[in-house]
C-alpha cells in the first residue's frame, strides 16, 4: 500500500530517482513525502504561522481579553502536558540515538558551501569557496523551509551533500548598535524636563507596555518623537534614560553611522535596523544627530551628497511605508530641527516633536544639586548664587562648571571645592563660551 | 520621609516621573551611592516645587486641623480636601500631588475617624469617602480599604465624582471581596474546626458585608460605567458578582447594542452556570429593545422551546413575524414547536398556536428553491457546468492520458455534476440528459444508486418538480436505481418543509421493504429530509427497527442514525434508552460490525450540544462491555459539548489520545513478529512511521526516510517489490488487518475529531486546537493520524484559510495513504463553495499525482466537486448568523460523513459511497436575499467585506473592512458580513444573512450624502 505513490504514481519531480531506490530496497519504511517546497520565499519575520498565538480581540482591558488569554493558557498547558506526556513515553534515548545518528551522517568536519539552484526536493547545486560547482543530495533532516538560494549550507565533506543551513547572518553593524548594557543614567538623573519626560513616555514607553490604554480611547500611539532644541538640554541624557528604565530592545544609532562608503550600504544598514529592530520587537531605535542624513533634499551634483538623500528616502520609508512597523517606536535627536526635511517629521513619521529648552532657574537648581550631591562642598559654596546668575547655562554648561570646579580643587589638592572654585570655573566655562568660540556656529 | 518607611509604596506607583523616589530606588544597585547620603536630606526638600510646597503645606495644615478639637471647623476642612482631591489633574504616568502628599497621614486619618464620637455622622461620612479614594493609591493590596471605607461612608454621593479611576479600583475590590467572600466562608468552616484561625476571623469580622451591600454599591458603578462608555467593565462587573440580570433594567437605547454584543462574544468562554445566564440575559435585552432576530437566534442557540414560541410570538407587526419564520426556518427548528397543524393532537405542555398561511411558507423555506434559482442567475452561475469544467484536466500537467478504470471514474463524475450542480435542477448529467442516455446506466450496481439519488441533490429544494422527475426512477425493476430515487427524494426535501409531505408519505411504507438497500435508502431518505424535526411519528416508525434483534446491525444503525438526525440535539430520551437497550442486548458478535460506529453516532446526535443533560446517558454507557462501549461514551460526551470551547473536554479527549501507550502496540506487534504476516507490510508498517520501526526493531532505526538503511524491517519485503493490485483482495487483507491492529484504539478517532467538534465555536479553541493536531500528528497512533485530516476538515468547513490548506496540502502526500485520502477529502470540506483557486489548483495537481491510485483519485475528484458546490453558492459551514449559532442539523450531516471516513475502506470506497449525501444537511446556500414587505425580492445596494471583530472597541467602527459595493442578491462567503449601502431601507433582521425583509424609509432622500 505505502509503497503505492511511490512506486506507480510518484511525484513529477525526483520520481525516478525514488523508483531506482525502491528497488533497491523495496521496503524503505518512509519516503520523503514531497511537501511542496515553497523555495526562495523564507519566511523573515516573525515566528512559524503554526506556532504563532492566536491575536487576542479586544484588546482593551476587560473581562472577554483575560478569559481569552487564559483560554490560550490552558491550550498552551494542554499541549505541554500531552508533548512531555509523549516525549517521556516515546523515551529519551530513542531521541538520542537519533541525535547522535544524524550527527554521524552529517560527518565532521563539514564545509561550508553556498546554496546555487534547488533542483528538486531532495537536489541542489552548491558551490564550495573552491569555486566549483556540486549537484548533490540534500539530507532528509535539512529543514527545507530554510532553505534559499544564496544561503550559506553546511556540506559534508565528502560528498558535498548539504546536512544543515547556517542562519542568516545580520550585518555585524546592526549587532553593534542593540545596547546589551544598559546605561546608568535613570529619569532621576535628569533635572526638570518634567513635561518633556512625561511626553516621551507617553509616547514611546507607554505604547509598549500598555497598548490597551491607546485601543480605549480609539487612537493609535504615535510611531516615534524627535528630540530637539541647543546643544546641552539633554536630548541623549533623556534617551539614555529611556533605555535604562525600558525593558525592549533598544538600538542606537548616530545619523553619522549611517553614511557609507559605497553606493547602497547606507539605505542597506537602514534596512537591515529596521528588520532587526522588527524581529526584536518590542524594540525602541533611537537616531541620534538625525541631521546628518535628514537634512532638507536639494538639487546636488555629488554624488555623495545624493546617497545621503537616498539613505534619508530610505529611512523615511521606513518610518512609514507600505509596511506596517510593528512595536518598533522611533527617537530622534538634533539641534537642528528646521534643517530637517519636512517628510521625515511630518505627523505620521513622527508625531511628537518635544523641544528642549535651556533650563529655567529651578531646574538649573535642580542640575546643580544633582551635579553637586556627589561632590563634597566647602561650607561656603552658595550654589544659589550661581543659580541666579542671568547667564545662559545649559544643563552641560552646568556639568561642565561642576567639573571645572572640581578640577581647580583638585589642582590644590584640597579636599573640598570651594566658592572660589566655583566662581572661576564659572568665568573660565562662560569665557570659553562667549569668546572662544564663533557664536553663531555654536548656537 | 515616608518613601524610606515604607519601600514597597514605590511598587504600587505607576513608574513616576517624580524623581525622588527614583532616587531612593535606585539607590542600592549605584556603586557611587555612599556619597549620596549627605546631599539626601537636602535634596528632598528642594525638589518639591514651590508649588508642589504651597499645596502640601495647605494639605497639612488641613489635617492638623481634623486632629484639633474645634469640630466646627471638620466639615470646612473636609470640604477644602475634597476640592484638592477633586481637582487635581491626575497625569496617566504619575499618582496626583494631593495623593502624594497626603500617604504620610493616611493612617493617621483613619485614626481620627475612629477617636470622633459618632455625633460628627456627616464628618465621618465625608472623611470616609476621602479614604476610600486616598486607599486606592496606599492600602496594601489584599486589605481592600478602598471598599471598606466606601460602605463606610455611606455615602450617597456617586462614585463616578471620584474619578474613573476610582470607580475601577472599587469594581475590582468589589470583585475580589465577593470572592473572597466564597473563600471565606469555607475557610471559617475549617477555622471553627482547630480554632487557630479565630483571631483572623474576628479581625475580618467587621468587615462582613452582606452580598445586598456589595451589590447595591455594585449597581450604582454599573450605572456610571454604563453612563461612560464603558458597557465591559459594567458587564465584567456584573459577572463577578452573578447577577448579570440586574443589567437588563439598567440599559438604554443607547447601550444595548454594545452591552449585548459584549455579552454574546463572552459565552464560549464562560464557565457553565454563567454562559447561559448571559445567553439569556442578552436574549431578554433584545427582545426589551425589539429586536427580536437577536433575541430569537440566541434562544436557538440555547435551544429553548418555551423561550423560542415565546419570542416567536412575541411581535405583532406581521412583517417581523415574518422574518422570524425565515431565520426559523434556517434554524430548522422543528415546525411543532411553534405551530400547530389543525389535524394533528395537541402536544403535551399548552398547544403552539396555529399560524397562518403566509407564514407556514416562510417556516416551511419553500421558497427556497425559487429564491436560490433567482439568486443563481443574478450572479450568473445558473448555467449548468460540466464536470469537465471542474477538473480542467488541459491545465493537469499530464504524463499518460488517462487510465483509471472507468466505472470509479463514471461514479466520480457524478458526485461531482451533483455538488456542481446543486439545487439549479438543470444539470447536463442527470437531469436535463437527453432521453435514453441517461448517465445512470453507465454506472455499475450500487453506482446506480448514488447516480439516482444525484438527481435529489441536483432539484434539491425543489419539492414538487423534483418529486415530478425522480418518481418514474422509484418504479425501475433495477433494486439499485429505486434505492436510489428514495435517497433522492429523502436530499430534496432537506432544509425544507413543503406542505404536502411527500417525502414521508412516499418512503414510509418502504422502511419495512425487504429488500436491504431499498429499506436503508428509505430509512436514509427519511432523516436527511427530516433532520431536525423531532417527529414523534417517525420516531414511532424507526424505533421498532433499532430495537428488532432480527435486524442486520446495518439496518438497526442506519435507522438509528436517522433518528438521530431527525432528533438531533432533542436528547429524546425514548429513543436514548432503544439505542442503549440495543448495544446492551445484541451480543457481541453484532456489535463487532463496522456499522455499530453509527449506532452510537446517533446516540451522540441526539445529545448534540445538550451539554450536561447526557450524564445518565453516559452512566449507562459504562455498563456497555463491548469495546464500542468506549467508542459511545467519547462520541456522546463530545456531541454534548459541540461547539462549546469546553477546555475541560478538549482536555480529556486529549489524553485519551496520549494514550497510545506502549502496552497496546507490543501487543499488537508480538503475534506478528514471529508470524511475519504478509499483510502488516501493507499499510501499517509505512503508516507507523519511524515510531514502530524503533519500537518494532532491535536496533534503532534513523529516522530520516531517504537515508534509512535496508535493514528495515523485512516483514513485508516478500510482497513488497510487486506493489499488490489494489481490489478485493487487499481489501480483504485490510480488513483482516484493522481488526488486528486498530479495534483497540479506535476510540482514538473520534476523540480526535471530538477536540475539532468541541473547539469549533470558537476562534481562540479553534486556532489553539490546530496547534495541538500538530501534536497529534506527531506523536499519534496511525488511527489518530488517519483522523487528524478530517478533523481539520470539521473545524474550518468551508473557510479555507492558507494555514489549514497548507497543512492540508502536506498531509496529502503523506505515505499512509489514508492519511492522504482523508487529508483530500478534508480539503474538499474546508474549500467547500468558495471556488478557492488555489485549493483548486492543489487538488488538480493532486490528481495527477494520485493518478494510479483509484481511490485517493476518486477522493480528489470529490474534492474538486466539493470546492466547486452549487459554483461556489452553496457552503457547509455549520455556523450561521454571523458565526454565532450553530446548526445542528449541519453538524449532524458533516459528523456522520467524518465518521464514515474514519473507516473509508469499509464505506465510502467501498459500496456506501452514497454516505457522501449526508454532507446534503450541512449544505445552505450563502447568500443575501432582500425581500420587501410583500415577500417579493428586491435590489439594493449592499456593502460585502470582511468582518471585522468590533466587540469591546472604543467608538462606533464600521464592522467591515475591504468592502465592496453590490447589489443583491449576493454571495457571502464564511468570514464575511454585509451592511445596506443606504439608508434607503432598514432591515427587520440586523445581520444581513439569507433572507432579509427590508423596510423602506420614508425619510430618504437619495440628494443626501449617505456615509
Amino acid at each position: 500500500m505505502g509503497q503505492g505513490p511511490s512506486s506507480g504514481a510518484g511525484p513529477r519531480r525526483g520520481a525516478g530517482d525514488r523508483e531506482s531506490k525502491d528497488n533497491k530496497k523495496p521496503d524503505a519504511p518512509k519516503w520523503e513525502p514531497p511537501v511542496p517546497t515553497r523555495v526562495g520565499k523564507k519566511k523573515r519575520r516573525g515566528p512559524d504561522a503554526s506556532s504563532k498565538l492566536p491575536p487576542v480581540f479586544p484588546t482593551t482591558r476587560c473581562k472577554l481579553k483575560m478569559l481569552k488569554m487564559e483560554r490560550i493558557k490552558d491550550y498552551l498547558l494542554m499541549e505541554e502536558e500531552f508533548v512531555s506526556n509523549q516525549a517521556s513515553t516515546a523515551g529519551e534515548d530513542r531521541t538520542a540515538a537519533d541525535r547522535s545518528k544524524v550527527d554521524d551522517l552529517k560527518g565532521s568536519p563539514m564545509g561550508v558551501g553556498s546554496l546555487e539552484e534547488i533542483i528538486d526536493d531532495d537536489h541542489a547545486i552548491v558551490s564550495i569557496s573552491n569555486g566549483s560547482e556540486y549537484y548533490v543530495g540534500i539530507m532528509s533532516f535539512v529543514d527545507k523551509d530554510m532553505l534559499e538560494p544564496g544561503c550559506s549550507v553546511l556540506v559534508h565533506h565528502k560528498t558535498h551533500s548539504i546536512v544543515g543551513v547556517l542562519a542568516d547572518d545580520t550585518d555585524p553593524m546592526v549587532s553593534v548598535m542593540k545596547l546589551d548594557k544598559a546605561p546608568t543614567e535613570s529619569y532621576a538623573d535628569i533635572g526638570g524636563l518634567e513635561t518633556q519626560i512625561q511626553e516621551i513616555k507617553e509616547s514611546v514607553e507607554l505604547p509598549l507596555t500598555h497598548p490597551e490604554l491607546y485601543e480605549e480611547m480609539g487612537i493609535r500611539p504615535p510611531k516615534g518623537v524627535i528630540l530637539y532644541g541647543v546643544p546641552g538640554t539633554g536630548k541623549t541624557l533623556l534617551a539614555k534614560a529611556v533605555a535604562n528604565q525600558t525593558s525592549a530592545t533598544f538600538l542606537r544609532i548616530v545619523g553619522s553611522e549611517l553614511i557609507q562608503k559605497y553606493l547602497g550600504d547606507g539605505p542597506k544598514l537602514v534596512r537591515e535596523l529596521f528588520r532587526v529592530a522588527e524581529e526584536n520587537a518590542p524594540s525602541i531605535v533611537f537616531i541620534d544627530e538625525i541631521d546628518a542624513v535628514g537634512t532638507k533634499r536639494y538639487d546636488s551634483s555629488s554624488s555623495g551628497q545624493r546617497e545621503i538623500q537616498r539613505t534619508m528616502l530610505e529611512l523615511l520609508n521606513q518610518l512609514d511605508g507600505f509596511d506596517t512597523r510593528g512595536d518598533v517606536k522611533v527617537i530622534m535627536a538634533t539641534n537642528r530641527i528646521e534643517s530637517l526635511d519636512p517628510a521625515l517629521i511630518r505627523p505620521g513619521r513622527i508625531d511628537r516633536k518635544i523641544e528642549f529648552p535651556l533650563p529655567d532657574t529651578k531646574t538649573k537648581r535642580h542640575i546643580f544639586k544633582l551635579h553637586t550631591s556627589r561632590m563634597s562642598l566647602a561650607e561656603d559654596v552658595d550654589l544659589e548664587e550661581l543659580v541666579m546668575t542671568k547667564d545662559d547655562l545649559s544643563g552641560a554648561d552646568i556639568k561642565a562648571v561642576c567639573t571645572e570646579a572640581g578640577l581647580l580643587a583638585l589642582r590644590e589638592r584640597r579636599m573640598r571645592v570651594t566658592k572660589q572654585d566655583f566662581n572661576s570655573a564659572r568665568e573660565k566655562v562662560l569665557y570659553r563660551k562667549d569668546e572662544n568660540t564663533p557664536a553663531g556656529l555654536y548656537l | 520621609m515616608s518613601q524610606d518607611k515604607d519601600p514597597q509604596s514605590a511598587d504600587i506607583l505607576v513608574p513616576s516621573t517624580d524623581p525622588e523616589k527614583k532616587k531612593d530606588e535606585s539607590e542600592k544597585p549605584k556603586i557611587n551611592g555612599d556619597a549620596k547620603g549627605k546631599g539626601k536630606g537636602e535634596s528632598e526638600e528642594v525638589e518639591i516645587s514651590e508649588e508642589d510646597l504651597q499645596l502640601k503645606t495647605e494639605l497639612e495644615m488641613l489635617v492638623e486641623r481634623l486632629k484639633e478639637s474645634d469640630t466646627n471647623l471638620y466639615l470646612p476642612a473636609l470640604e477644602s480636601l475634597r476640592t484638592l482631591i477633586k481637582t487635581s489633574t491626575s497625569s496617566m504616568t504619575s499618582v496626583p500631588k494631593p495623593l502624594k502628599f497626603l500617604r504620610p497621614h493616611y493612617e493617621e486619618l483613619g485614626q481620627i475617624r475612629e477617636g470622633w464620637s459618632d455625633s460628627l455622622k456627616e464628618q465621618k461620612s465625608l472623611l470616609a469617602s476621602i479614604l476610600s479614594v486616598l486607599a486606592m493609591t496606599y492600602s496594601d493590596t489584599g486589605k481592600r480599604d478602598t471598599l471598606f471605607y466606601r460602605l463606610l461612608s455611606q455615602s450617597t454621593e456617586a462614585p463616578g465624582s471620584w474619578g474613573h479611576e476610582y470607580v475601577r479600583h472599587l469594581s475590582s475590590e468589589l470583585g475580589e471581596e465577593y470572592n473572597a467572600r466564597f473563600v471565606g466562608e469555607e475557610e471559617h468552616v475549617n477555622g471553627h474546626m482547630n480554632g487557630e484561625a479565630n483571631g483572623a476571623a474576628e479581625k475580618t469580622s467587621d468587615r462582613n458585608y452582606s452580598v445586598d451591600q456589595l451589590r447595591s454599591l455594585a449597581l450604582e458603578l454599573v450605572d456610571f460605567n454604563l453612563k461612560h462608555n464603558a458597557e465591559a467593565d459594567a458587564v465584567d462587573l456584573l459577572l463577578e458578582l452573578e447577577c448579570i440580570e440586574q443589567i437588563v433594567s439598567r440599559i438604554d437605547e443607547k447601550t444595548w447594542p454594545r452591552v449585548c454584543q459584549y455579552m454574546v462574544s463572552c459565552v464560549p468562554l464562560l464557565v457553565p452556570p454563567d454562559d447561559v445566564h448571559f445567553l439569556r440575559t442578552a436574549s431578554e435585552i433584545y427582545a426589551k429593545f425589539n429586536r427580536y432576530p437577536e433575541a430569537l437566534a440566541l434562544a436557538v442557540r440555547l435551544n429553548d422551546r418555551t423561550l423560542i414560541r415565546e419570542l416567536y410570538a412575541a411581535p405583532t407587526n406581521p412583517v417581523m413575524k415574518k422574518q422570524l419564520s425565515y431565520f426559523l426556518a434556517r434554524a430548522q427548528i422543528p415546525l411543532h414547536w411553534v405551530h400547530t397543524a389543525e389535524d394533528t393532537e395537541k402536544e403535551g405542555d399548552g398547544p403552539a398556536p396555529l399560524q397562518d398561511e403566509d407564514t407556514l411558507l416562510c417556516l416551511g423555506n419553500t421558497k427556497l428553491s425559487h429564491h436560490f434559482r433567482n439568486f443563481g442567475k443574478a450572479v450568473d452561475v445558473h448555467e449548468p457546468r460540466s464536470v469537465e469544467d471542474i477538473y480542467k484536466t488541459h491545465l493537469e500537467t499530464t504524463r499518460t492520458t488517462h487510465n483509471a478504470d472507468s466505472a470509479r471514474h463514471n461514479l466520480a463524475s457524478t458526485f461531482v455534476n451533483a455538488f456542481v450542480n446543486a439545487g439549479f435542477g438543470n444539470d447536463k448529467l442527470m437531469v436535463a440528459a437527453p432521453e435514453g442516455q441517461s448517465w445512470i446506466y453507465k454506472n455499475k450496481e450500487q453506482g446506480m444508486l448514488s447516480a439516482t439519488a444525484s438527481i435529489g441533490l441536483s432539484m434539491m429544494w425543489d419539492s414538487e418538480a423534483g418529486i415530478d422527475f425522480i418518481d418514474k426512477y422509484s418504479y425501475s425493476s433495477e433494486e439499485n436505481i429505486k434505492a436510489g430515487a428514495f435517497l433522492a427524494m429523502g436530499i430534496l426535501h432537506s432544509g425544507i418543509r413543503p406542505d404536502p409531505d411527500v417525502a414521508f408519505a412516499l418512503l414510509e411504507e418502504h422502511t419495512m421493504s425487504k429488500s436491504l438497500p431499498l429499506q436503508i435508502s428509505a430509512i436514509n431518505g427519511i432523516g436527511i429530509a427530516y433532520a431536525g424535526t423531532c417527529r414523534a411519528d417517525i420516531r414511532d416508525l424507526l424505533l421498532p427497527h433499532i430495537a428488532d434483534d432480527a435486524n442486520s446491525m446495518e439496518v438497526a444503525s442506519m435507522a438509528a442514525l436517522a433518528l438521530g438526525f431527525v432528533f438531533v440535539g432533542s436528547a429524546d430520551e425514548e429513543i436514548a434508552t432503544g439505542i442503549l437497550r440495543t448495544l446492551l442486548e445484541r451480543e457481541s458478535t453484532a456489535l463487532d460490525s463496522e456499522w455499530t460506529i453509527f449506532l452510537v453516532l446517533a446516540l451522540g446526535l441526539l445529545f448534540l450540544g445538550s451539554q450536561d443533560t447526557s450524564e445518565a446517558t453516559l452512566e449507562t454507557l459504562r455498563a456497555v462491555e463491548h469495546e464500542i462501549g468506549q467508542t459511545a461514551e467519547i462520541l456522546v460526551d463530545v456531541c454534548s459539548y459541540a461547539g462549546t470551547g469546553n477546555v475541560l473536554k478538549v482536555q480529556k479527549m486529549l489524553h485519551l489520545c496520549a494514550e497510545h501507550a506502549a502496552k497496546e502496540k507490543k501487543k499488537k506487534d508480538d503475534p506478528k513478529e514471529p508470524a511475519t504476516e504478509g499483510a502488516s507490510g501493507t499499510a501499517a508498517a509505512p503508516a507507523e512511521g519511524d515510531g514502530d520501526v524503533a519500537m518494532g526493531g532491535e536496533s534503532a532505526q534513523p529516522a530520516s526516510g531517504d537515508d534509512a538503511p535496508a535493514s528495515a524491517p523485512a516483514a513485508s519485503s516478500i510482497e513488497a517489490p510487486v506493489p499488490p493490485p489494489p481490489g478485493e483482495a487487499e481489501e480483504d487483507e485490510e480488513d483482516e488487518d484493522e481488526q488486528v491492529e486498530s479495534k483497540p484504539l479506535k476510540h482514538q478517532a473520534v476523540a480526535t475529531i471530538g477536540i475539532a467538534l468541541i473547539a469549533m465555536g470558537e476562534e481562540v479553541g479553534a486556532e489553539m486546537a490546530l496547534r495541538q493536531y500538530q501534536h497529534l500528528m506527531t506523536f499519534g497512533d496511525p488511527v489518530i493520524r488517519k483522523s487528524v485530516p478530517l478533523a481539520l476538515g470539521l473545524i474550518s468547513a468551508s473557510n479555507p484559510q492558507l494555514s489549514i490548506l497548507d497543512t492540508l496540502s502536506k498531509y496529502s502526500h503523506d505515505s499512509d495513504l489514508e492519511v492522504a485520502q482523508n487529508a483530500i477529502i478534508a480539503m474538499g470540506l474546508v474549500g467547500a463553495g468558495t471556488n478557492n483557486a488555489r485549493l483548486a489548483q492543489m487538488l488538480r495537481q493532486l490528481a495527477v499525482y494520485y493518478y494510479k491510485e483509484p481511490d485517493c483519485f476518486f477522493i480528489v475528484r470529490v474534492a474538486q466537486g466539493l470546492v466547486h458546490m452549487g459554483k461556489g453558492t452553496i457552503g457547509l459551514n455549520p455556523f450561521y448568523h454571523d458565526g454565532q449559532v450553530m446548526s445542528r442539523t449541519a453538524v449532524a450531516g458533516l459528523l456522520s460523513v467524518l465518521v464514515s471516513f474514519t473507516n473509508s475502506k469499509a464505506f465510502v470506497l467501498g459500496s456506501h459511497h452514497w454516505m457522501l449525501y449526508w454532507l446534503v444537511t450541512a449544505m445552505y446556500p450563502q447568500f443575501l436575499i432582500t425581500l420587501n414587505e410583500q415577500q417579493e425580492e428586491l435590489a439594493t445596494t449592499v456593502r460585502v467585506g470582511q468582518a471585522v471583530n468590533t466587540i469591546g472597541l472604543a467608538g462606533t467602527r464600521m464592522g467591515i473592512s475591504g468592502f465592496q459595493t453590490h447589489q443583491t442578491p449576493v454571495r457571502i462567503a464564511t468570514g464575511e458580513r454585509a451592511e445596506l449601502g443606504t439608508n434607503e431601507y432598514f432591515p427587520y433582521a440586523s445581520v444581513l444573512e439569507g433572507l432579509v425583509i427590508l423596510k423602506k424609509n420614508e425619510g430618504y432622500d437619495a440628494q443626501d450624502v449617505q456615509m
